[in-house]
């Protein structure tokens, strides 16, 4: 007897357990539902019951209602309606269970109270579907930083597995802000970039996919805890590798100050400057190489041999040579303005060829130079004067012979050619520089007229030919390129040593007829070796 | 003569084998072919909503039952199941054929035929099953009567409706209780 009382009250306690769980699963969705649901008569499918219920304020009994549904043109059927209080809102509902639902078809359920219809609805049973959350949710740590495996198991429900769509929310402990994962069909999920050594709360719940079935989104799960994995960096190892990272920036720092400036230059080389070889130009004539010419002139002299070895040397013959009554004044002479020249001009006249060749002859006296020579080939001595009209080159003296000439044969290969010019009526070389940039003044006439002259004696040379050949050429062949009008070119350097001047010497060919044969209208090439 | 003795004799086996049917089909168990014929039926109501005289003439149509209850699927008898699919599809069909004749809307005929054309491609899907009775007894006067397993619908809206809820009620619990996709997934 007392076994059996034993046994007959466990199942009562069981009956009442699972009625109160399905209750409360049932109560907690009548509630959700009131809230969310706007139909007057809502309803849902809770394990493959068809529920309806609606809200009444007013006190009433529940036989006062009559719930009736027909499908598919069958008649209409009788459900019991039953009445539920809701603890939480302190709210009465009436509610009907339809004994075997019928899905896939089109119901229409019918409430009357006191023989007057109160609501009426047709819907699908399968539309409503309101699942049971997710049963024996767990989260582990899996092996990866930063990880959760999280997985569960459906509601029961045949042949609904495969229509099921899940969400996971997932937060930090103690956090409001959660994430949200949505996956279907799958039971299980790998939540990813999550914060290391942490605790994580994890829900889910489940809703048909709405393909076959549809339905409201169940309750969420009770949460469950999972941690991550720390990270996998220690502390101690990170201090040292801080530290071994400090001790190498230390000593490569070391290198780099110690030898700093071979990676400078290594790094950044030094633009090779030519300051140091003409000291002054760039400081204070600013690259003026005119001016500072000028200032440096006599003291360049020295060291010309220097300053012009990049130039090319400009190739000089010896066409003739004059004898000069005094010597020793081989010098270059500097150009000076026509106006002096002029002046001093009555005192060359005089004295005849001087060596001192410092002012531009005039015509006239060439001319008796020239023919002086002419008579007399013998009183050429070694030094030659080579005038011209408006041109000449005073050239320096080869070391043949004349002792107190300061030739030498380096000056004479290296040092180029000095002209000393002035243009016939018009603008006159103001420049005195001897230098090959002052060719450029000639280009106000626009041509190097009577720009070149030179002597060429064509019978007689000194038997102690210098072995040159004097050649009055108004420019070098590098300065040529300063005038646009002329150019001339050193073809040929060494032996030859011979001249390319195209430009044009009208003078030459007016005033100079011996020269006819040498002086071509148009260009002009001075022609060697004399001897 | 001998050649020719040999070739009938290969003709023969080959006739055997057709008979007996060597070479089955696979069967197709995947549900997501079904759901994406549920999801065309599903356009066509969404069609006939936006199209005018999308309702097209009110016609009587013979449509099959689509009512499902978990109790039945406690207890489902495949064959019984089968042969209530087929015969529902090809009614399908038919009322699907005489409701485009009657539809003006382009879009909405080329909707329906678009669902015809998957009705039969689920018939061969059962096919594949290999339901052999179903096949067998797929007779519109045989076993229950025409009536009990029909009922009779006067819109297009309706038709559709019933479409659906064939597709996604019966047909589908055929496929997921159907023997063949249950030895798959074992």
């Amino acid at each position: 007897m007392t076994k059996m009382s034993d046994r007959l009250k466990i199942v009562f306690m069981l009956c009442v357990a699972f009625v109160t769980t399905g209750g409360q699963h049932f109560e907690s969705k009548v509630a959700q539902l009131l809230q969310d649901e706007t139909e007057d008569i809502k309803c849902f499918v809770e394990l493959k019951d068809l529920t309806c219920f609606w809200e009444e304020e007013e006190e009433r009994n529940d036989l006062q209602y009559t719930f009736t549904y027909s499908y598919e043109n069958k008649n209409k059927m009788a459900c019991v309606v039953s009445s539920l209080s809701l603890l939480a809102s302190n709210k009465t509902v009436f509610f009907c269970k339809l004994p075997k639902t019928p899905f896939f078809t089109t119901l229409d359920v019918q409430v009357f109270r006191d023989g007057r219809m109160l609501y009426s609805r047709s819907l699908n049973a399968e539309n409503y579907l309101f699942l049971d959350p997710p049963r024996n949710l767990t989260v582990l740590s899996s092996g990866k930083e930063g990880q959760l495996n999280v997985s569960w198991l459906p509601p029961l429900l045949k042949y609904m597995d495969d229509s099921m769509i899940y969400e996971v929310r997932y937060a930090v402990e103690g956090s409001n802000m959660g994430k949200v994962e949505v996956i279907k069909v799958s039971t299980m999920l790998v939540l990813l970039g999550l914060q290391s050594d942490t605790r994580y709360k994890v829900w889910v719940r489940v809703k048909p996919d709405g393909v076959a079935y549809k339905g409201y989104w169940s309750a969420w799960t009770e949460p469950v805890l999972g941690v991550t994995q720390p990270s996998d960096l220690d502390p101690l190892i990170m201090v040292l590798v801080l530290f071994i990272g400090l001790i190498l920036c230390l000593l490569s720092m070391t290198v780099i100050l110690s030898h700093h400036k071979f990676l400078l230059k290594k790094l950044w080389p030094d633009i090779p400057t030519p300051e140091h070889k003409f000291p002054g130009l760039f400081t204070v004539y600013k690259g003026d190489f005119k001016e500072w010419m000028s200032q440096n002139n006599s003291s360049m002299w020295g060291r010309s041999v220097q300053v012009y070895t990049e130039e090319l040397p400009s190739p000089l013959e010896v066409l003739s040579e004059v004898s000069l009554t005094s010597h020793g004044t081989s010098q270059r002479e500097e150009r000076k303005p026509v106006e002096e020249d002029e002046e001093k001009e009555s005192e060359r006249s005089d004295s005849g060829l001087t060596d001192r060749w410092r002012e531009p002859p005039q015509a006239h006296w060439l001319m008796e130079q020239l023919r002086a020579l002419q008579e007399n080939p013998q009183s050429l001595s070694q030094s030659l004067l080579v005038q011209s009209h408006d041109t000449y080159v005073t050239l320096n003296q080869n070391s043949q012979g004349d002792g107190e000439r300061e030739v030498d044969d380096v000056f004479e290969e290296t040092l180029p050619l000095q002209t000393l010019f002035t243009t016939t009526g018009t603008t006159s070389l103001s420049t005195s520089h001897s230098d090959l940039g002052s060719l450029q003044q000639s280009s106000g006439s626009g041509r190097l007229s009577s720009q070149s002259s030179f002597e060429y004696p064509n019978q007689t040379w000194p038997p102690k030919g210098p072995g040159y050949t004097y050649m009055a050429v108004a420019d070098s062949g590098v300065s040529m390129d300063y005038s646009p009008m002329s150019s001339s070119r050193i073809t040929e350097l060494g032996r030859h040593r011979m001249y390319t001047n195209d430009y044009k010497n009208e003078i030459f060919l007016h005033k100079w007829p011996l020269f006819g044969e040498h002086n071509k209208s148009g260009s002009e090439s001075c022609m060697g070796p004399v001897w | 003569m001998q050649t020719f003795f040999g070739l009938v004799s290969v003709l023969i086996v080959f006739v055997w084998l057709g008979g007996k049917q060597v070479f089955p089909l696979q069967p197709i168990c995947d549900l997501r072919v079904l759901d994406h014929f549920v999801r065309e039926a599903r356009d066509s109501v969404v069609i006939m909503r936006g199209s005018r005289g999308g309702c097209g003439a009110m016609k009587s149509y013979f449509v099959p039952l689509t009512s499902v209850d978990f109790a039945f699927w406690e207890h489902i008898d495949v064959q019984e199941l089968a042969v209530e699919v087929q015969t529902g599809l090809s009614l399908l069909v038919q009322a699907l054929s005489t409701a485009m004749k009657a539809v003006s809307n382009s879009r909405l005929a080329n909707a329906l035929d678009n669902n015809i054309s998957n009705i039969h491609s689920l018939s061969q899907i059962l096919h594949s099953l290999d339901l052999q009775h179903a096949r067998s007894t797929v007779l519109p006067d045989d076993s229950a009567p025409a009536s009990t397993q029909t009922q009779e619908v006067s819109s297009l809206p309706e038709l559709l409706q019933v479409q659906s809820s064939f597709l996604r009620g019966k047909v589908r619990l055929l496929l997921s209780a159907a023997p063949a996709c249950q030895r798959q997934n074992s």
